[in-house]
């Protein structure tokens, strides 16, 4: 049951806001199981999204007003409350990417590190 | 702006609870429904694929917890719904509550109470303005071994003019007249103040106005009364204002009513300071005086900044003082240090000391019950864990029951500090000042607040920490009643009683030291028999000359000794003395004379017989001491040691005053044995008295001796017979001897009994400590006791093991308590009489007290477990 847990990777607080403001970015307005379904499918199943987890954080992106809800008919016309990004919440997308395209630059500096390299030699 | 916006989608959400928690219901709901049909879809069976979806979805009732985080205030929603749960918690277990909050609000309310007094005494500002600012000087006199001496007019002026820390001085002398004029005259106190002084308060009259400098300087007889007075005197009518007051035989007018809030302990009358009977021979004093001086500071000036300017005047005006009065120094001192004298700040320090020794003794008390039932209810804490409560909820859970426990006694205990305040307010020390201002103010109720929230979070901490420390998983198992899982918790009840030893100990300890100081108090000779002697204040108008009240005098010691259950009666200028001025004194004949402090008082034919002084050598005074006769005095004995070491003083002479004065050379005729009139803890000082008939007074004490049990049953009697005498004249302040030496000790009384109070209920509780953890101990331990018995250990030993487990835990905190105490005492020495604060018997008395408190209470539990049947204990669990 717990093969392949290994290469998976649990999703880091924080981070999943990036991925569902860019999920809903990306896709439109999606209900919390399409949300959780494309998250997983995107990562090519290899984030492992204790999917319980998504619902207060998409509370509290509704309440940072940075996606709104509202309740609708699912493709099998059953009810279901959709998520759909805000103007605010692209704003904090774009914030949100900036800060991890930063973040990764840091640290891919780390991963290029050889022990031949001089400290604080700028590169 | 985000946060802003999601605290006001949060304060919806506190509204809308309901709403939003089925709209996740429904969404978790159609979640789960949609993974399961897709699971079914890649071709499970419906049950596995319903299993998997929970299973990838992960545990459903934290995320709630968490959502309902989300939604509203997770503190508040979770503090209430913790509140709910505890009050739950608490009425199922109506004896620990009960019992918990009945030691906790005693001792939240005996603290609240003794706070009230400390605040009211030493904490809240005087009722001045910007009182901070507000100094006493003392003229210093390093030769005298003088630090706080009264000061001469000009010398004040001088300091004034000549220093800039100052915005102001005043001076003040309290004095002591007759209210003469309608009825029976009546002493009263009066204050001669110069006319700034209410303005350097800050003080406005409520009524009328304060006199002004051209007042005080043409010498016109004007007043100002107390608000007490103006009730008494004039039912609070307006027509007070401008109505005469005659005092000493002068009348003077009123100008106006102080406000209630200025009263001094005495002093009903203000008159300006010029109005001194001798005025003008203190005008031309340099050097040390007869006033007291207030000033006020500057603003943004210190004390010291102020100390040590003064040094520097007092410097500069050496060369300008009379050689006589050469090299003296000024201190300045806060005023509000001197409302309240060093050693009833200091007890009163000592006793919130101790009261809240007495609450940590409590709450230690409590934490370890509580402790206790943590253990027992490790199942039920064990099943919250299970079902996802956090370590964080479920120690949240566990403080929040101690704070609403705490709630509880902190409302009860603060309503009996209530209640208990007009009785402090009655029974405590007369003398200590401001003390019938003590009430629930603000500060109070902080105090009792921050108290309760304090011993609140110790209690709900405790049995968090203990039950958190371990895993919560193995108790579910064992059932919850491992004796083995409470190894945390027992080791913390283990600490929280050796604490309360301690604690108790130090208590008791210092109950122990004052109770001693007290006993050697009462072996303290006096130096005459107080018992069986009643005491009168006389007084006679200011109109009769001196020779009318000598036989106003003799007149009333005769009718008075007629009387029948009368042994003696004699009149003394002043029985009991609060000061004794430092004064200059030639000795005739090479006696060693010099400056030193003396108290010298007019005394009539039978007052040494009456009081029932010792006559060391020569006579008591005798008719033959009268008006014209040579001028005699008796002495102590503390006097003829310093003034004729080694030498028979009887027929020598002495003088008040340097060799060349004015003043009259005395024989010694008598040596009196000391007397300790100004109370018993002080020691007695060198002591003179003149004949009565010499030089009589205008007030004077007549001391009456009756060998009855009660004086006082005579009482009506004398002040008829003296009142027969002359029917203008006052008398007053009727009370036995004993009654008025005992007033010096009530503060000490006080002190004493309130001290023993804490530390008997201290040393219940640390009793009670030690029984519940020995109780329960037993109770854990009762399998092995079984094994133990049934392998042949005697009933002896059993009970030997268990007490011996009980008491190396007292013995524990004795030791650690003596190491307190030690430390207490040397910082408390200066309360003590004739007692060091290492005392080693009252250590070992209150030592032998707490190991045999320690050893009653580990007695039932030791018995229960000597009684014991193997076999039963066995069977148990």
């Amino acid at each position: 049951m717990k093969s392949g847990r290994e290469d998976k990777a649990d999703v880091l607080q924080g981070t999943l806001i990036l991925l569902v403001l860019r999920t809903l970015e990306a896709l439109g307005p999606l209900h919390g199981y399409g949300l959780a379904r494309r998250i997983e499918q995107i990562s090519k199943d290899l984030l492992q999204l204790n999917q319980g987890t998504l619902y207060p954080a998409l509370l509290r992106m509704e309440q940072e007003g940075w996606i709104a809800s509202k309740w609708g008919a699912s493709e099998k016309n059953r009810r279901a409350r959709f998520y759909s990004i805000t103007a605010a919440g692209r704003r904090r997308l774009a914030r949100e990417t900036e800060d991890w395209k930063r973040r990764s630059a840091i640290v891919e500096r780390f991963l290029v590190l050889s022990p031949g390299t001089p400290a604080g030699g700028g590169g | 702006m985000s946060r802003a916006k999601a605290a006001a989608a949060r304060i919806r959400g506190l509204f809308r609870r309901g709403r939003l928690e089925r709209d996740l219901e429904e969404e978790v709901r159609f979640h789960l429904e949609m993974q399961a049909e897709d699971n079914v879809r890649v071709g499970m069976s419906t049950e596995e694929a319903r299993r998997a979806a929970m299973r990838s979805f992960g545990a459903v009732e934290p995320m709630k917890e968490a959502y309902r985080e989300r939604m509203t205030f997770a503190l508040l929603e979770t503090a209430a719904r913790d509140a709910r749960y505890a009050v739950r918690t608490l009425r199922r277990s109506p004896g620990f509550l009960a019992a918990a909050g009945t030691v906790l609000a005693l001792a939240i309310g005996a603290n609240t109470a003794i706070f009230s007094v400390l605040n009211a005494v030493l904490l809240r500002p005087l009722p001045y303005r910007s009182p901070e600012q507000l100094v006493l000087l003392w003229t210093e006199a390093p030769d005298r071994n003088q630090r706080q001496g009264r000061t001469a007019y000009w010398n004040v002026e001088q300091w004034l003019g000549q220093s800039r820390s100052f915005a102001d001085m005043a001076v003040f002398d309290p004095a002591s007249v007759s209210l003469t004029g309608a009825g029976e005259a009546e002493k009263i106190g009066v204050a001669r103040v110069s006319p700034n002084l209410f303005a350097l308060l800050g003080v406005q009259p409520l009524l009328g106005r304060a006199f002004t400098e051209e007042e005080a300087e043409q010498r016109q007889r004007v007043a100002l009364i107390s608000h007490r007075f103006w009730q008494t005197r004039f039912g609070g009518s307006r027509t007070a204002l401008g109505s005469a007051v005659e005092l000493d035989g002068a009348v003077s007018r009123i100008v106006g009513v102080l406000p209630p809030g200025f009263q001094m302990p005495d002093e009903d009358v203000w008159e300006p300071h010029t109005l001194s009977p001798d005025w003008e021979r203190r005008r031309g004093l340099r050097g040390p005086g007869s006033w007291f001086v207030v000033g006020r500071l500057r603003p943004g000036v210190r004390v010291e900044q102020a100390q040590a300017e003064m040094t520097a005047v007092a410097g500069r005006l050496e060369e300008l003082l009379p050689l006589s009065a050469r090299n003296l120094g000024v201190s300045v001192t806060p005023l509000n240090l001197h409302v309240v004298g060093a050693r009833s700040r200091l007890a009163l320090w000592a006793l919130a000391g101790a009261v809240f020794c007495v609450l940590l003794i409590a709450a230690a008390n409590v934490a370890s019950l509580s402790v206790a039932r943590g253990v027992s209810r490790a199942r039920e804490i064990a099943v919250r864990a299970a079902l996802g409560g956090s370590r964080a909820r479920i120690a949240g859970q566990l403080i929040t029951e101690g704070l609403i426990l705490t709630a509880l006694a902190g409302l009860c205990g603060t309503w009996l500090a209530v209640a208990a305040l007009p009785l402090i307010r009655v029974l405590g020390p007369a003398g200590l000042p401001r003390l019938n201002e003590a009430s629930l103010d603000g500060r109070v109720l902080s105090w009792a607040l921050a108290v309760s929230l304090l011993v609140g979070l110790a209690i709900g901490i405790a049995p968090a920490v203990t039950l958190l420390r371990r895993s919560l998983r193995p108790a579910i198992e064992s059932g919850g009643r491992g004796a083995t899982g409470g190894a945390a918790a027992h080791a913390l009840r283990r600490v929280l009683v050796v604490g309360e030893c301690a604690l108790a100990l130090m208590l008791a300890a210092g109950a122990g030291l004052l109770v001693r100081s007290w006993w050697r108090l009462g072996k303290v000779d006096p130096g005459f028999r107080p018992e069986g002697v009643l005491c009168l204040q006389v007084s006679t108008p200011a109109s009769m000359t001196a020779a009318q009240r000598v036989n106003y005098h003799d007149r009333v010691v005769e009718q008075v000794e007629a009387l029948p259950g009368v042994e003696r009666a004699g009149i003394v200028s002043n029985l009991v003395i609060t000061n004794s001025p430092e004064q200059a004194v030639t000795a005739e004949d090479g006696g060693a004379g010099g400056s030193l402090r003396l108290r010298s008082d007019e005394a009539g034919e039978g007052f040494f017989q009456a009081i029932g002084a010792r006559l060391l050598r020569g006579r008591f005074f005798s008719a033959l001491d009268g008006h014209g006769a040579p001028k005699v005095a008796i002495v102590n004995e503390a006097m003829a040691r310093r003034l004729w070491p080694g030498r028979d003083p009887l027929g020598r002479r002495f003088k008040l005053g340097v060799r060349d004065s004015a003043s009259p050379w005395l024989a010694v005729i008598g040596v009196v044995g000391n007397m300790r009139r100004q109370g018993l803890e002080n020691e007695p000082v060198a002591q003179m008295f003149e004949p009565l008939a010499q030089n009589p007074p205008r007030l004077a004490t007549l001391v009456v001796r009756t060998p009855a049990e009660d004086p006082l049953r005579i009482a009506g009697a004398v002040q008829a017979a003296v009142r027969q005498v002359e029917k203008h004249a006052a008398v007053y302040g009727v009370e036995t001897l004993e009654q008025r030496m005992g007033a010096f000790l009530s503060e000490r009384r006080f002190q004493t009994g309130l001290l023993i109070g804490f530390s008997v209920v201290a040393l219940l509780m640390a009793a009670v400590g030690i029984y519940g953890l020995v109780q329960y101990s037993v109770a854990a331990r009762t399998r092995e006791i079984g094994i133990r018995m049934a392998v042949g250990a005697q009933g002896r030993e059993i009970f030997r093991m268990v007490l011996g487990e009980g008491l190396k835990l007292s013995l524990a905190g004795l030791g650690l308590g003596v190491v307190g105490a030690l430390w207490l005492g040397r910082a408390g020495s200066s309360l003590l009489f004739g007692v060091q604060a290492w005392d080693p018997l009252t250590l070992t008395a209150v030592s032998a007290l707490l190991a045999g408190v320690a050893a009653a209470a580990c007695c039932l539990p030791a018995r229960r477990a000597m009684k014991l049947e193997p076999v039963a204990a066995l069977r148990e669990e």
